[in-house]
């Protein structure tokens, strides 16, 4: 309301003496009044506009859902023993992982409050076993008995390297075809994968084969 | 009755406007109609199946076996009258709403039926075909059996390569690292809901411009009647047709659904440890042969971002995509187009065509790599050079078959674009 009056109280001083500075003070008048608008309705809308904004960038957020570590998603560590995946309730002793054998999918399982960790695929683990003059030598140390382990999981899109290349011995991932070779750190041989597979160190505890320690690299695709 | 609503609704009016207008005769225009018909088909299978599916990976347990919900549901699906019958026929039609679109869009693309004043449909159309597949994708995971778990898990962690946003973008559209508790609502509220809406109302914007702007004409109706709308109204002659091809359409479908039960799932199980050898879908072949071609040296860091191996895989798609849809848009043109332009007086253009085709199939021959014994090297010869050989050869023959200057080559009155070569 006092904006309107304003602008009619401009050109109502009428004509006569002064016009011209008046009429200059009342359009300059006008031009603050109206930049002073802009400016409100500038800070009125960024501030809509932010508040706005923030809270769909919390929903938005929110799609992607929390990960929470269960018991049995945590990885392997020292002392855990190993659990056949195909039949959670037997353990895995040396005896079960035969020479140049096809591997054996295991998960493995915290001995003191007996929960198998097979909640993620990323604790899968390729049991096999070869002679251990055949291992190579950052292989061997982390051998039990000559039985190796590695993750299950492909490094190249994360496929279970299920299958296993009887003619060379190496562990082959059924969807792109990725293999790695077991008795050399798990590295590549062939296929589009880009890393070898993690080792997994083992030892042989009281007769039980065990886990000696985490992963040596980081389990799953990049 | 019909003056009631008549007089209401302006129904004569729409009757002179949409009824009566003419479709071109010839069979290639077809093709649009069974990608039309194929949809209409799923969305019906779909209604079925949405209403007895349970979108859940939670174990239930059936008889003596634990069981994922959702594999339990499609099991309960498969044992109702029909139930079988209905899951293959959407799994079919899906393959047919996949196959017809692209074969329209060759047709749109070979008689250059995309050219001003029809960039936008071919834009939409191309969307809807992008839509189709993204359609068939979310699907796919949707039974939970050992195939779809891997197959969609593939799926994630390609998303999840992209390059910054991968992992966050894979997150958010699969509900965390599939498979997770909300990964199949989330998968399944696409499937049903959203890429269906997006997919219907662009279908309609697609007929309604193709209504407004008319078919592009064939070409004897230049010779028969220049100048001239030629075809058959669409109402009752066109719709006739149409009714009594979809009626044979439907027959055909659930016949082949009937003999080739698709997806049974007891052939692969509930996910277990292992990984099933596995291959995707015909339409996803090529990008599989692809991701088993690259060899596993390519990765890089630029500026401590890291591309790996497996983004090539989205970035080849991606860029055939972009192209695509710039396409239309590359060739200005004053005219309006009239009359279709044949391919064979367009010899780079149908070469170039052919050459693309000769890329899909070299890439699907990359998918067999392993059954067949084929080297990376040669695989690689045979995807870059083999559609070059393909293309020289394909316009050598058009040349051979079609000179140059022998016949008309429709300029006269056709408003086509005079250029041989686009």
């Amino acid at each position: 309301m006092a904006n309107d009056d304003d602008r009619k109280a401009a050109p109502s001083q009428g004509p006569g003496e002064q016009t011209p500075d008046t009429d200059l003070d009342a359009e300059e008048r006008e031009r603050v009044i109206q930049r002073r608008r802009f400016l409100q309705a500038g800070i009125g809308v960024t501030v809509a506009l932010t508040v706005t904004g923030l809270s769909a960038l919390s929903v938005t957020g929110s799609l992607r859902p929390i990960a929470k570590v269960t018991p049995e998603q945590e990885p392997p560590e020292d002392g855990d023993q190993l659990v056949f995946a195909s039949a959670q309730s037997k353990l895995v002793t040396p005896a079960d992982i035969k020479v140049d054998q096809e591997q054996t999918l295991a998960y493995p399982k915290n001995p003191k409050t007996g929960v198998v960790k097979s909640g993620t695929d990323n604790n899968l683990i390729l049991l096999s076993r070869f002679q251990p003059s055949r291992l190579g030598p950052d292989t061997a140390p982390h051998a039990a008995d000559g039985i190796v382990a590695y993750s299950g999981v492909c490094t190249h899109l994360c496929c279970t390297v299920s299958d296993w290349d009887k003619q060379n011995g190496w562990l082959l991932c059924p969807c792109h075809h990725s293999q790695f070779d077991p008795r050399q750190d798990g590295k590549v041989v062939a296929g589009p994968a880009p890393r070898p597979l993690p080792m997994l160190p083992l030892r042989i505890d009281g007769g039980q084969l065990a886990v000696a320690g985490a992963f040596m690299t980081t389990v799953g695709c990049s | 009755m019909g003056k009631w609503l008549d007089e209401r609704l302006a129904l004569s009016r729409l009757y002179k406007k949409f009824f009566r207008k003419m479709f071109p005769v010839h069979h290639s225009f077809f093709l649009g109609e069974i990608t039309l018909f194929s949809f209409v088909i799923l969305v019906l299978t779909g209604v079925f199946l949405s209403i007895n599916f349970e979108p859940s990976i939670r174990m239930v347990q059936v008889g003596t076996k634990q069981l994922p919900a959702a594999y339990a549901s499609v099991q309960f699906i498969d044992t109702l009258p029909f139930g079988q019958v209905i899951r293959s026929m959407h799994h079919w039609a899906a393959n047919v709403f996949i196959a017809g679109a692209f074969l329209h869009l060759l047709r749109i693309l070979l008689t250059g039926a995309y050219k001003k004043p029809r960039e936008i449909n071919w834009l939409i159309g191309f969307a809807l075909l992008v839509f189709a597949v993204v359609a068939a994708f979310t699907g796919y995971s949707l039974p939970f059996d050992a195939f779809s778990a891997t197959a969609t898990k593939v799926g994630y962690e390609i998303a999840a390569s992209i390059p910054l946003i991968g992992s966050w973008l894979a997150q958010l559209f699969f509900g965390g690292t599939f498979p997770t508790e909300h990964s199949l609502p989330r998968m399944t509220a696409l499937h049903m809901i959203w890429i269906p809406l997006i997919i219907a109302m662009l279908i309609g914007a697609h007929v309604l411009i193709m209504f407004l702007q008319k078919h592009t004409q064939p070409k004897y109706a230049e010779k028969v009647a220049p100048g001239k709308i030629l075809g058959v109204p669409f109402w009752p002659q066109q719709a006739l047709i149409m009714g009594v091809l979809f009626a044979v359409f439907v027959a055909v479908l659930a016949v082949v659904a009937g003999v080739f039960n698709a997806n049974p799932i007891e052939h692969f199980g509930p996910p277990g440890p292992g990984t099933p050898n596995v291959k995707p879908e015909w339409y996803f072949l090529w990008l599989f042969g692809f991701l088993k071609m690259i060899p596993s040296s390519w990765h890089f860091k630029v500026i401590g971002i890291y591309f790996g191996t497996e983004f090539i895989g989205i970035l080849i798609p991606v860029l055939l995509i972009l192209f695509g849809f710039v396409y239309p848009l590359l060739q200005p043109s004053k005219q309006k187009l009239r009359y279709i332009e044949l391919p064979s007086e367009h010899p780079v253009r149908t070469a170039t065509v052919i050459g693309l085709l000769g890329f899909f199939i070299a890439a699907t021959i990359a998918a067999y790599k392993n059954g067949l014994g084929l080297s990376t090297g040669f695989l690689w010869v045979l995807v870059i050079g083999g559609p070059i050989v393909v293309g020289f050869v394909a316009y050598a023959v058009l040349r051979a078959i079609y000179p140059k200057g022998r016949g008309e080559r429709g300029e006269i009155g056709s408003g086509a674009d005079p250029s041989p070569g686009d």
